[in-house]
Formats: C-alpha cells, structure tokens, sequence
C-alpha cells in the first residue's frame, strides 16, 4: 500500500531486466533517481533459462548474430580456397555444434554477469522475481523459491518484453523448441523445421543451413511480413538458392514424436488444401511472439490500455496511469528493436527525471535481417510509399551489382540488389533505402543518419563512393523502375 | 595482527578488514594446495589472515583466458612454500567482487599482511606472472 505521506521505496521500479528496463534504470539513477529492477524469466516449455539482460542479450540479436558469423565463417573456408588458401580437407571441415553453443553460451554469461556487476556498482537493487501489480503503486515480486518481496515505487517502467507465441496444435509445446532454446541446444539440432517465415524464423534457417543442418521454412502468407516484399523475395531467393526449402502458404496442422525420437509434422497447403508430412530431427517454431503482460495483473493498477493483442498502447510511452509507463517490445505498433527500446527507456529517464522534453521518434528506424546474405533497410518500403503517396508521385531507383570479392569465388550475384524509393518532385526527397547484400547492417547504419536529415536523391547521387565497397552503390544508383531501363550491371568502375 | 589499510577501496573491505582483527582463528592451511574461496568468512580466514602472501585469482568458468591463467597460476604457485593462491570464483563470490571492484576477469590481487600490493586485470604471460611471484615472496621489503 503507498504510504500516506507520499514517500515510496524507489522513485522507480522497472518490471523487466531486458533493453529497455536496464537502459532506463540506468540513466535514471544517472540522474539522481533511486531505482529497482526485476528481472525473471520463466523457463521456456522446454525449460530454457537465462540470465539478466533480456532477450537481445540472452536468445535475441547476440547469439543470432554469432551463430550467423559462424555461419559466415564456414562459407569463407570454402571461399578461401579460390584465392589460394590450402584448405587441407576441406570435405571434412565441419561445426562442431556444442563447441559453437558453448562459446555462445559463455559469452552470454559473461554479459549476464557485467550487467549484474554494473547494476551492483550503480546501486541498482536488482530482484530476481516476477513483478506483478498490486495496486497503482505497489509492485510483488515472486521470488524462485516462491518467496514473495513487496516494493512501493512513484514511477513504474513495463518493460517485460515478450516470448515466443506456440501454435494451438497437438505436439507444439511438447516437442517442438523455439529462438528461446535452439542457441543453447544441447545436442545438434539436425534436419530442422522452421514454422514462420519472419526474421526470426529465416535468420534460423539462414545459418542452421549455412551450418550444415538441412533447413525446410514453413510460410503461412509471405516472407519477411510488413517488409518491402520484392526484398523479401530477393532474401528468399538467395536461401533456396543456398539449399533451403520453402513451403508457401502452408500452416502446421501437428507434431508427432516417433519411436526413433525423430519427429513427423504434417502441414497443410491453404491454397491446394493438400496435407503434407516429414520427418525432422528439430521442429523450431518461430510464428511470431506476444507480450508479457498477462501475468502483470495490470488491472490492479488501473492499466487499461491494451491492444487486442495484448500489447500495451502508450504514446510517449505513458499508460492510462500517470506513473506508468511501458518500453520496449511490450510496445504496440513500435518497432520491436533492442535499439529502440534503449532509446526511447533513456528518453524516459530524462523526461522524468532530468525535466527533458524530447520524445522518441519511432520513425525510420533502421533495421537488419541477418539471413546469410543479408537484408537491411530504413524508411518505407515500396508498398508503403506507395500507399501512401501514390505510384505516381514515386521514383524508384534501383540496380543489380556485383561485390568485388564474390567473382573469385563465383558467389552467386544474382540476390544482390539496392533501391531508393524517393519522392518524384525534385529533389527527390528519400522515403527509403534498401540493401540485399553482404554486411547490409554496416551499409545501411550511415544512412539512417541521412534519412534522418532528409536526404535527397540529389544529394545521394552527388555523393562520391568510397571504393571499391559494397555501400558505393547507393551512390551510384541511376536507373529508375520507371525508365524499364536494364538495372544490371555493365562492369564495375564505369 | 597487522593493521590493514586498504588505499583507495570502500567501506566493504574495511569491513572484512575489521573481522580480521577480531578473529584470533589460527588456519590450518595446507601447505601448497590452492584456496578455493566460497565465502567472506573463508576469505578473510585464509587470505587476509595469511601469514604467507596470498595471490588472489577471480575466476569464471565461462572466461577463456580465465581458463589458460589459473591453471598456469596453479602450476607457478603450488610447488612454492611460502605463497599461497586462492581462486575466487566470481558467480559465487558477489560481495568480494564488489569489494575489491573486480569489473572484468581474469583479475589477480596480491595481498600481503591484509594489504593489497598488486593487482593486474586480464591474460598476462608467464614472465609477468613470476614477476609478481618474485616481488611477493622473493625480496625482502625496505625498511
């Protein structure tokens, strides 16, 4: 119960160790603030666990980011070979996957354990319970060994992020793992399904394929929902064309497990309404993920602001309720990025604390899909554009190219390719920008800041190219969709 | 029992400091079998009360370099009689990390008589490691 004088224990409580929470707890006590955070995850149902720091850092952007490296790093032995390395063996050049988990798994620990020491020397009291409201002010948290702690805080944070969301069909949750479990698979995840063709579930195939496990991706609509689709299908392209098989337009109907202790899953095609069937040593369902808000009992402090989805609605990041605020993927219609949640939690922490103004701009906000040849974007996709402004008021530049290093090694060109989607009217202002290729999220970041400034494709195309580079191509962009003009290209240099 | 000034650290090693005025245990320490720290009590016991200069090694199971130094800090320090090493590991250790503002392993601090004389933070070859051996056992301290 808040004290009938006013003071509470904490000037904030921050319900969620991830991105976010931590981010805003830390710039709040920077600020003078007394802050608490909770952190707990409940084990995932095939009983997962993981440290503090959220899900970026425990099953998110850092060990699907070090999986696809080493997924990149076994495609350059074989590279290698074409510019003279001796690779001796090179058939029987493997991954060896508990050593890769491992080494995963022990740099996971070892932020786990600078993030706890960095809250300790910040005198974050950290809590390692599962916070729920019980009234507007007063947060429980249940502790591991069902030990309750009560805490009263004038402001309090909602950044418990989400999970993965299991399809309602027989053998999900019995058999089936998730991105909360393949990076700490404790045996080598074979012959593997993927169910949803998201980020999640294409980055998953990307390297389990690179890796050498034979990848099938189960798409319910289309790849890469919500992106722009012809670089969707460019990703995709690029992936079958790598060896991964795709079913379109298909939903699992059920897992079984087999006496050998492989499992059999049967999907249907909605289209042809044919049932299909395979046997997988892994089944890895990525079919989108849902908020943790359910067990927050928001209704104990009067928070009503939910979407259908059970996300929270919260402009400027403010609930219904005053004092409570909500950040990160627990966010509706925000973009689900660790970068933003971190933005917009230090924006918090100024606002509250330090009597700032500034609000998080949630618009182009650069992103990555890091599937093996990678795709990254910032701004409106072309659909969008067009949506919003009308074909006729685009132009669409556009162009094939060719990275220097893959001609050695004869890698396939064909899904490398970059559009600007712009304004019509001079000068041309740049709604979008979109890049198929190696190291996409490099190339990409330095044009967030441009977008940002309201680049113009004037001032794109008087930007001289750094060569030879991937990126240079964004400067060398000429051919509109518009012309027809062929946007392959010649040679390089010209 | 000598007087321990602790430069520069914070309340929480005087802490441990002043426990090691007040407890009169004498430890019977094996000779040349390293210390495998699992508390303060044990700390203060065996490494601050040391008669012997005491190399104190943070350690986690999930660092690299971790695992290459504190076998070779093993292998240096055991066969020697008049120094001992204690392994902290740094997950069950949170209060003697904290104290001794341990913020990236491998960490080693060379205590002596309760006061710290060294520290070095990270993978550091064998040369400088028997440096250290030699500073804290081998010459004598100037008057």
């Amino acid at each position: 119960m808040a004290p009938i004088d006013g003071t509470y224990d904490y000037d904030l409580a921050v319900i969620g160790g991830g991105s976010g929470g931590l981010a805003c707890a830390k710039e709040a006590v920077n600020l003078g603030a007394k802050v608490a955070v909770l952190d707990y995850v409940t084990p995932s149902p095939q009983g997962t666990k993981w440290g503090l720091g959220g899900t970026c850092v425990n099953v998110g952007c850092i060990p699907k980011k070090l999986m696809h490296q080493a997924a990149l790093l076994g495609e350059s032995i074989h590279e290698a070979v074409a510019y003279g390395w001796e690779v001796p063996s090179l058939n029987d050049v493997k991954i060896n996957w508990s050593a890769l988990t491992e080494s995963v798994q022990n740099h996971i620990k070892s932020v786990n354990w600078v993030t706890r020491v960095d809250l300790r020397e910040k005198k974050i009291e950290y809590i390692n319970g599962l916070g729920e409201f019980k009234d507007p002010h007063t947060i429980i948290a249940t502790l591991k060994n069902g030990s309750k702690k009560e805490l009263t805080a004038k402001n309090i944070l909602i950044a418990v992020g989400g999970r993965p969301h299991y399809p309602d069909i027989p053998g999900a949750r019995e058999y089936c793992i998730s991105s909360d479990d393949i990076f700490s698979l404790s045996h080598p995840p074979g012959k593997t399904l993927v169910v949803g063709a998201g980020y999640i579930g294409l980055e998953c195939a990307g390297f389990l394929n690179s890796l050498g496990y034979s990848a099938t991706v189960l798409v319910r609509s289309v790849p890469l929902r919500g992106f722009d689709q012809q670089m969707a299908s460019m990703v995709t392209n690029e992936m079958e064309e790598k060896g991964v098989k795709f079913h379109h337009k298909c939903v699992p109907l059920s897992v079984e497990k087999l006496e050998s202790g492989q499992l059999k899953a049967r999907w249907l095609n909605t289209e042809t309404k044919e049932q299909s069937e395979d046997v997988f040593d892994t089944v890895l369902l990525a079919t989108g993920r849902y908020a943790l808000t359910e067990q927050l009992n928001l209704a104990a402090a009067g928070v009503n602001s939910l979407s259908e989805s059970g996300k929270i609605v919260a402009e400027g990041e403010q609930t219904n309720v005053g004092h409570v605020f909500a950040v990160g993927d627990v966010l509706e219609a925000r973009p689900e990025l660790t970068p933003v949640a971190i933005h917009a939690g230090r924006l918090l922490a100024r606002r509250l604390f330090a009597g700032a103004q500034q609000h998080m701009d949630y618009d182009n906000v650069a992103t990555t899909v890091f599937t093996p040849l990678e795709y990254g974007c910032v701004g409106l996709g072309e659909e969008q554009a067009v949506s919003r402004h009308g074909a006729d008021n685009l132009e669409i530049y556009h162009a094939f190219y060719k990275p220097t290093e893959f001609f050695i090694p004869q890698r396939n060109i064909r899904n490398c390719y970059l559009k600007a989607v712009a304004l019509r009217e001079a000068p041309q202002r740049i709604l979008g920008l979109h890049f198929v290729g190696p190291v996409a999220g490099e190339v990409i970041q330095g044009f967030a800041a441009a977008i940002k400034c309201g680049i113009t494709m004037e001032q794109l195309m008087n930007t001289v190219g750094i060569h030879p580079t991937v990126a240079e191509e964004f400067t060398r962009l000429n051919i509109t969709k518009r012309s027809g003009k062929d946007p392959n290209p010649a040679s390089c240099c010209s | 029992m000598s007087n321990v000034i602790c430069q520069g650290l914070r309340s929480p090693v005087r802490r441990l400091a002043v426990l090691s005025k007040t407890k009169a245990i004498s430890t019977s320490i094996v000779h040349n079998e390293t210390i495998l720290v699992k508390n303060n009590d044990e700390f203060v016991n065996k490494v601050m009360n040391n008669e012997k200069p005491v190399i104190v090694n943070f350690h986690a199971e999930w660092c690299e370099p971790c695992k290459i130094l504190t076998p070779k800090l093993k292998e240096l320090i055991e066969p020697l009689t008049n120094l001992d090493l204690a392994v902290v590991d740094v997950e069950d250790n949170a209060e003697l990390v904290h104290a001794f503002e341990v913020k990236a392993v491998p960490a080693v601090i060379a205590i002596k008589n309760g006061l710290i004389v060294d520290k070095f933070i990270g993978l550091v070859d064998t040369d400088m490691i028997n440096n250290l051996i030699d500073r804290m056992c081998g010459k004598k301290k100037a008057t």
